[in-house]
This record gives structure tokens, C-alpha cells and sequence, in this order.
């Protein structure tokens, strides 16, 4: 469906944001939309936007609906990105089935950092865990890394705080809308990154908000960690359990061309076989920084 | 110069609209403005190919004669073929008019650089575009970086007149253009100005890239390398 195009001149055809997160909104709010149906629909039509798909009237009232919704949450400034128009990451096109368009609040510029890494891991890290969170975030910051992360409990937490704490740069690539939480123990944290570094949500508000029961959301948190590993130029896992949805990014970095670190100390954990099988598939086990560093640092001569 | 990591410049103009018309106090909710990028340089971080061509657009004259001003030529191509590609057959109909020089012809720091560009743009076979300084600036006022209490939209529209000799054909469609749009004060007066000399004709923003408000001044940049 291709709606109006023809007897458009060039500015009625140019690309309204705010009518696209509604057109956006709309895809997602139809039956079993998922990040997979909504990539085939667009993949079908190059060059296509939302509002391509959804007829104007319905995408304005969605807009509406939703920007309505997001002042509602406190949200008082924040901008779209849309495939095909503006500022929108290339990088994201690597992806199995690549967002058509985010939410974000921030700092925009730092997704185009000349070094980003995301660092990931469990929601339940050990002390030995948190403390090498820090340690590996200090040693990032070094070498000029925005440090990305997905806001949740644990490592993510302990990654955004280290950067943030040490003066670096940091970018949180939410599960949830950018009007949520989660944990909600995390909501200071995301209104501050909101305000001096980027906050990054894939995830429909309408659609979120609209879910009666609250598990059917989840699926929300693995897709993110996929627009994570494309984000970034590596991703570095700090600790993690068998089923952690960091296994998730891990996978896909890989897919995706990224590079992946497992940390030396999850090898020695006799119960874990995924780091075992992650070495096989090209991550790279690393017994400290150094060893990440030769990977992702260019060496320069003088 | 399009490219910077892996970033381009946008390929597709996209609207002002409900989402981003309050970080540009002067715009009106009927104003039909249009621009590709962002231009979101913070801290010294200007990394996407939008801030890398608005910093070597806008690069000041004085630089001229260095390693670093071809830069400017290249960004002025480039933003001329955005344009190109752009506006297409509408060239037919659209009198481009740049926003002058904050600085006077007899100034050192004039700077002609949005005119440049609009004469690099290419039309269709058959089309001539229709490149118009319409509105000439009769006083100098400082550069809007330059001064701490920006001038609102009224001192501009007083030094802003007509070149009565420019009209003989009257424009529809006029496209304001401009390389970036912050507060939108020149845009309001422009379009002010030309409204009242042409009430029919229709009025268009075009600009390279929109500040966004957090945005730092790009003569920010230019200290930097100045030093």
C-alpha cells in the first residue's frame, strides 16, 4: 500500500517524525506485530517509512495518543529516529530484522562514537563480578570508550554507574518505553542519562502500555540486546549465567559481524558450558583488559 | 565529505513538526520548515556526517588559504546535491531566496557560502533554477553566534528590504534557505518581509540541518581550532 505519494510535491513528501512514531505505533498495535513482521513488511518496499503502511488520519492519532502518553511520564523533551531520514545509525541495518524506527532521549551524538562497547552480564552478579564491571569500565574509559548497556539490574547497572561515576560517556538501550522503568529501582539512573548521555527505546509505548498481562512484554528485553551488539563495535560479557538473556547479544554480535569477549573468570566456572561454546563460535576468552584492548585499540606508531 | 564513520548525510528532507517546532522559538505552527540532519554537537563530540558538514559549511573565512578549507567547498557541493536530488521537478515552481550574510559585502568575514551552494544546485533538463537574492540586508547586525542577546525577528525585518530590482516575475513558491535553522528569527523575519511583498505566494523553509537545543555553538569549534 502505498498511500499519496503520487501527486505529492517534495515537501509533502518529506519525512514528519512525529507522524511516523505514530504510524509506528499503529504497525505495532495490530495483532501478532513483532519486530520479525513488521522488518518483512518494510523489506518488501525499499525506501519505505511508517507512514507508508498506515493512513494519515490513524498514524496523527496515534501520535497524539502516544506523545500525550510520554508527557504524561514525566518525558518533556525526546526525538525519533526513522529509517531513511535524518540521523538514523546505519549500523542498525545488520541486524536480523532491523528497527524502522527509535525513541531516545539525550545525547544523540554519542551514537556515533568513534569507539562504543557494550557491557553486558547477569542481573545477579557476584561481588567479584560487580567489582570487575568497574574495573573494566575504568580501563574503557581510558581508551575513550562510550560504555553501552541495557539499564537492567546487576552488571548493566554497575556499567552505566562506573561511567558515569569515572566521567566517561554512557548509552542505555532500554526493554522497555522510554516512559518505564525497569527495575524501577533504576528510574533515577534513566533520568540521568536521559539528561547528559542517550537513552535508546526500541519498544512501542502504545503496544507496551496496552499488554493486560505483564510477561508479554519480555520479549521486549532480548530484542534490545540485538540493537545493542549493532550499536557497538564489541560487546564484552562480564558474567553470566546459562539461560541470561546476555547470551542473547552474544549470539547476535556474532551474527552480526561484532566482536564478542567472554571473561576469563566465567571459563572457570564448572557449571557454565556457554562460554565453551561461545569460543567456539569466534568470541574471544580474555584474562584481562590488555587482551581486549589489542583487539579494538589500533596501535599507533610515532 | 558525506561521510563520517559510518554515517552519511541525510538523503531525505524531513519536516519540523510537533515533535521538534518548540526548540525553534521564532517557528509558527502553519510554518512549512524543512531541513536533512541534526546538528547535536556536545563537548567537543561532533562525529556524524550532519555536524562534520555544518562545521566545514559554515567554516569562517578567515581560515581561508588553509589545509582545512577545501572542506568547505566539498560540504557546499554536497549540500548541493542534496538539494538537487531533492527538490527535482519542483525547481519549476520554487524561487530559491538564501537568508544574507549576517555580515556586509564589505565586511572580511563575508561569507557567501549559502549562495554558493544554491548555484551549484541542478535542475532537471529544461529547468533553469530560479536563484533570487531577494531580500537584501540594508545594516550590519552581529553574526548570531557572535552575540549574547540574540536580536528577535523585529530588528532583523528592519534591515531586510526587497530588491525591487529581482521581481519582475513574481514568485509562487518561495524556499528560504538557509544552513541552519536555531532559533528560526531569520526564517520569521524572511518570511515576514516576504509575505507582505507577496501574500500569494507560498513559503518554505530549507535548511542543511536544525540546532538542536543542547547543542553546543559551533563557533565553539572554530576557537578550538584557532588555537
Amino acid at each position: 500500500m502505498q498511500l499519496e505519494l503520487i501527486s505529492q510535491d517534495f515537501a509533502q513528501r518529506a519525512v514528519s517524525p512525529f507522524l511516523e512514531l505514530g504510524a509506528y505505533e499503529s504497525l505495532w498495535d495490530e495483532q501478532s506485530a513483532s519486530f520479525k513482521s513488521i522488518a518483512d513488511l518494510f523489506s518488501k518496499q525499499e525506501g519505505a517509512v511508517p507512514s507508508d503502511f498506515v493512513e494519515r488520519s490513524r498514524a496523527s492519532s496515534y501520535a497524539n495518543d502516544v506523545h500525550a502518553r510520554l508527557k504524561d511520564a514525566g518525558i518533556r523533551s525526546y526525538g525519533v529516529r526513522v529509517h531513511g531520514a535524518g540521523d538514523y545509525p546505519e549500523r542498525l541495518r545488520v541486524a536480523d530484522h532491523p528497527i524502522e524506527l527509535l525513541y531516545f532521549q539525550g545525547w544523540w551524538e554519542l551514537v556515533n562514537s568513534p569507539r562504543s562497547v557494550a557491557v553486558v552480564g547477569t542481573r545477579k552478579p557476584s561481588a567479584e563480578g560487580l567489582a570487575r564491571t568497574r574495573r573494566l569500565v575504568k580501563s574503557l574509559l581510558q581508551d575513550d570508550f562510550t560504555i553501552v548497556s541495557g539499564l537492567a539490574a546487576g552488571v548493566d547497572t554497575a556499567a552505566h554507574t562506573a561511567a558515569i561515576e569515572l566521567g566517561g560517556r554512557t548509552i542505555a538501550v532500554l526493554g522497555t518505553p522510554l516512559s518505564k522503568s525497569y527495575p524501577a529501582s533504576n528510574a533515577k539512573l534513566q533520568k540521568e542519562i536521559a539528561e547528559h548521555h542517550l537513552l535508546i527505546s526500541q519498544v512501542p509505548v502504545k503496544r507496551y502500555s496496552n499488554q493486560r498481562n505483564p510477561t508479554s512484554n519480555n520479549f521486549f528485553f532480548p530484542e534490545r540486546n540485538i540493537t545493542m551488539s549493532a550499536l557497538t563495535d564489541a560487546t564484552i560479557i562480564v558474567e553470566a549465567g546459562e539461560t541470561s538473556g546476555t547470551l542473547v547479544q552474544a549470539r547476535h554480535a556474532l551474527k552480526q559481524g561484532r566482536k564478542v569477549f567472554i571473561l576469563e573468570s566465567n571459563f572457570r566456572n564448572p557449571e557454565l558450558k556457554w562460554p565453551h561454546t561461545f569460543e567456539e563460535r569466534g568470541a574471544i576468552r580474555v584474562a584481562d583488559y590488555d587482551d581486549i584492548r589489542r583487539h579494538l585499540v589500533p596501535v599507533t606508531t610515532h | 565529505m558525506t561521510t563520517s564513520g559510518d554515517t552519511s548525510f541525510p538523503s531525505r528532507l524531513t519536516k519540523i513538526d510537533e515533535l521538534t517546532r518548540g526548540d525553534h522559538t521564532f517557528l509558527e505552527a502553519g510554518d512549512e520548515c524543512l531541513f536533512f540532519g541534526d546538528y547535536s554537537a556536545r563537548k567537543g563530540f561532533s562525529h556524524s556526517a550532519t555536524n562534520q558538514l555544518i562545521l566545514n559549511f559554515k567554516k569562517p573565512v578567515r581560515f581561508r588559504g588553509t589545509a582545512s578549507w577545501r572542506y568547505k567547498a566539498l560540504a557546499i557541493n554536497a549540500a548541493a546535491n542534496a538539494f538537487t536530488q531533492n527538490l527535482g521537478a519542483a525547481l519549476s515552481q520554487l524561487t530559491l531566496v538564501p537568508v544574507p550574510p549576517s555580515k556586509l559585502k564589505t565586511d572580511p568575514e563575508y561569507d557567501d557560502r549559502v549562495m554558493d551552494m544554491l548555484r551549484a544546485i541542478r535542475a532537471p533538463a529544461g529547468v533553469i533554477p530560479d536563484v533570487r537574492e531577494l531580500i537584501r540586508q540594508t545594516h550590519p547586525m552581529a553574526a548570531a553566534h557572535e552575540s549574547a542577546n540574540r536580536p528577535p525577528p523585529g530588528e532583523w525585518e528592519n534591515v531586510y528590504a526587497i530588491d525591487e530590482t529581482l521581481v519582475q516575475n513574481e514568485p509562487t513558491w518561495i524556499g528560504i534557505v538557509d544552513d541552519l535553522l536555531v532559533t528560526g528569527c531569520r526564517f520569521r523575519a524572511m518570511s515576514n518581509v516576504l509575505k507582505r511583498r507577496f501574500p500569494a505566494a507560498r513559503i518554505t523553509g530549507l535548511f542543511l540541518a536544525r540546532r538542536v537545543p543542547e547543542a553546543i555553538d559551533f563557533s565553539e569549534f572554530f576557537t578550538d581550532l584557532d588555537q
